[in-house]
């Protein structure tokens, strides 16, 4: 596979504040991901995960800036590129799916007319013809009764179909690479177990790269075929999900791997021994 | 299925009630039945006096009386029938100017803040510059150097009150543009003039039509100001306030004819200030 065959390549990328020339957020990150590749970004807050993704989108926000470094989506450079080039990729080459389903849709137009919206955005169609389209994907989204539901308002949803017709707003322009972010935390379990098993086939379907934003290592462990694993701006493991699961290089992953509860955890282990001693190793917070 | 029925029926009646909770006071229903009757009474004044214009020599200034219910002007025409006339002008004049000023103020609003930056400042700090200028001042210079038709005084009136417009509209989509769904829109690939006015516009609609309703009401004081100087509409044309120029003339004898278009002027500005500040009132406590 060569750099132009992937669907992201990022090299060296160093983003930090614009403010203060001292302050950097990420310390060159690189990362390559192949057409259909699911590639499981974990980390805890503050590790610079969801800055990354926001970052592969061109929505980092306005204090911050990518000080070297290059994004590259199916060839095309992501930084410094100008807001209409933005418009085309977003949503064709790449689109998102994030946390809070509950305000991320607009609440004064009906989940249809968003979803044509968004299908006219990149393709010259007629609105029947998107209106056709919608209903198919709110059915493939398993949206019950599409021919109605099309024209309900986002406040007649619950979370977890809010999720889902946010992500057939996000699947409507058939995009190659798809940013979740934390795409099922603000949602129940069950409704969690739903979303992950309809993402699985609709990636599987349509051929899509994933970057799945998760600080749960053991929910990107069951979804991604790798892992990488983020700290204070780096990269700072990655392979793939079984070798990292079973066999984990970098004493932040096993505090990682240590965190997730199962029936045999101890419940009397000091839960943070594994970070303090990944924080030994890396310098602790000297950075 | 059935909660999601249950849910909707509820979202029903909670959108119905907001008209419901601006009906439910009572100055609100009399202001706007008082609007009603004001606009049906211009609007068919050329049908309910044909002959409003028709000059009568013997009828003089009559006092108010059963034929004359408002008494007649100085020519011997019904004042009721000229005021249904001059009616219809000044809605005119202060629809027209509130719509101009509607359509300067959100565009004007939506650029200061998706641009943000210099250009943000450049166009709020010239909305403050207007505003800080008395708005009758700033009206008397231009109808002074452009005259005084009614096409003049709409243009006049709906850029002064622009500014008032754009402010608003700037601090509601400055709101609506940090929200999620804005985000949500974003990547996807909707382009930023596409999110602005199919997606942000309906959110700050409620707002922006809280600001046209006193606009409204501001434009029609104006307009009456003018013509009371002299600046406003010309005779043979009348507004309310050319009504009540010329009958300030001929107090204290003819009182009727100063007094009953002054109490109409009144009486609108009362009405679309109620309408508007209830509007203004119900929007803020929804924000809290």
């Amino acid at each position: 596979m060569t750099v132009d065959d992937a669907v992201l390549n990022i090299s060296d990328l160093r983003i930090g504040l614009r403010a203060d020339a001292e302050v950097e957020l990420l310390h060159g990150v690189s990362m390559t991901l192949a057409r259909g590749e699911r590639v499981g970004l974990v980390g805890e807050s503050g590790s610079g995960k969801s800055l990354l993704s926001l970052s592969v989108m061109g929505l980092q926000p306005p204090a911050i800036d990518v000080r070297s470094g290059s994004i590259r989506v199916n060839g095309s450079e992501v930084v410094g590129a100008r807001d209409s080039r933005l418009d085309e990729l977003r949503g064709r080459s790449m689109a998102m799916i994030y946390q809070d389903p509950m305000s991320s849709l607009n609440p004064v137009r009906s989940v249809g007319a968003q979803i044509v919206e968004a299908i006219r955005a990149h393709a010259t169609v007629s609105r029947a013809a998107a209106r056709r389209t919608a209903i198919d994907l709110l059915g493939s989204v398993g949206v019950r009764d599409p021919h109605r539901t099309v024209d309900n308002y986002p406040h007649e949803f619950s979370g977890g179909m809010r999720q889902r017709v946010m992500i057939a707003m996000a699947i409507s322009c058939e995009p190659d690479l798809l940013l979740a972010d934390e795409p099922t935390t603000a949602l129940d379990v069950t409704t969690q177990a739903k979303i992950m098993e309809l993402l699985d086939d609709l990636v599987e379907q349509r051929g899509m790269s994933v970057i799945f934003v998760t600080h749960d290592i053991a929910l990107a462990s069951s979804f991604c075929s790798r892992i990488d694993v983020m700290r204070r701006g780096e990269v700072v493991e990655t392979g793939p999900t079984a070798e990292v699961m079973r066999n984990p290089q970098h004493p932040y992953t096993s505090a990682l791997l240590a965190s997730i509860c199962t029936f045999e955890t101890d419940p009397t282990r000091p839960l943070l021994s594994g970070v303090a001693a990944a924080d030994a190793l890396t310098g602790g917070a000297s950075r | 299925m059935t909660t999601t029925t249950a849910i909707a029926t509820a979202e029903a009646a909670r959108r119905r009630s907001s008209l419901r909770v601006l009906l439910a006071d009572p100055s609100v229903v009399v202001a706007m039945l008082t609007i009603l009757l004001v606009v049906a009474f211009s609007v068919l004044a050329p049908v309910l006096f044909p002959d409003a214009n028709a000059i009568d020599s013997p009828n003089r200034l009559l006092a108010p009386s059963p034929s004359h219910w408002f008494g007649t002007d100085e020519l011997g025409r019904d004042l009721l029938a000229r005021m249904a006339h001059a009616g219809q002008l000044t809605l005119l004049i202060a629809l027209g100017a509130m719509a101009l000023s509607i359509v300067l103020g959100v565009v004007w609003g939506m650029l200061a803040a998706s641009f943000g930056g210099w250009i943000d400042e450049v166009l709020m700090r010239t909305a403050d510059a207007i505003l800080a200028v008395p708005m009758i001042l700033f009206a008397l210079v231009f109808v002074a150097a452009l005259g005084s038709s009614p096409e003049v005084l709409i243009v006049i009136l709906g850029i002064v009150k622009a500014p008032l417009a754009a402010r608003v509209t700037r601090s509601s989509t400055m709101v609506e543009l940090t929200s999620d769904y804005v985000r949500g829109l974003t990547v996807i690939g909707l382009s930023k003039r596409r999110i602005l006015f199919t997606e942000i516009l309906p959110n700050v609609f409620p707002v922006i039509a809280a600001v046209a309703t006193l606009n409204i009401a501001s434009a029609i004081m104006i307009e009456a100001s003018l013509s009371f100087i002299g600046l406003g509409v010309q005779p043979p044309l009348a507004s309310l306030g050319t009504l009540l120029k010329i009958g300030y003339g001929y107090l204290p004898d003819g009182w009727w004819y100063a007094l009953f278009p002054a109490a109409a002027i009144t009486v609108v500005i009362a009405a679309f200030n109620a309408v508007g500040k209830r509007i203004e009132r119900y929007l803020d406590r929804r924000a809290v």
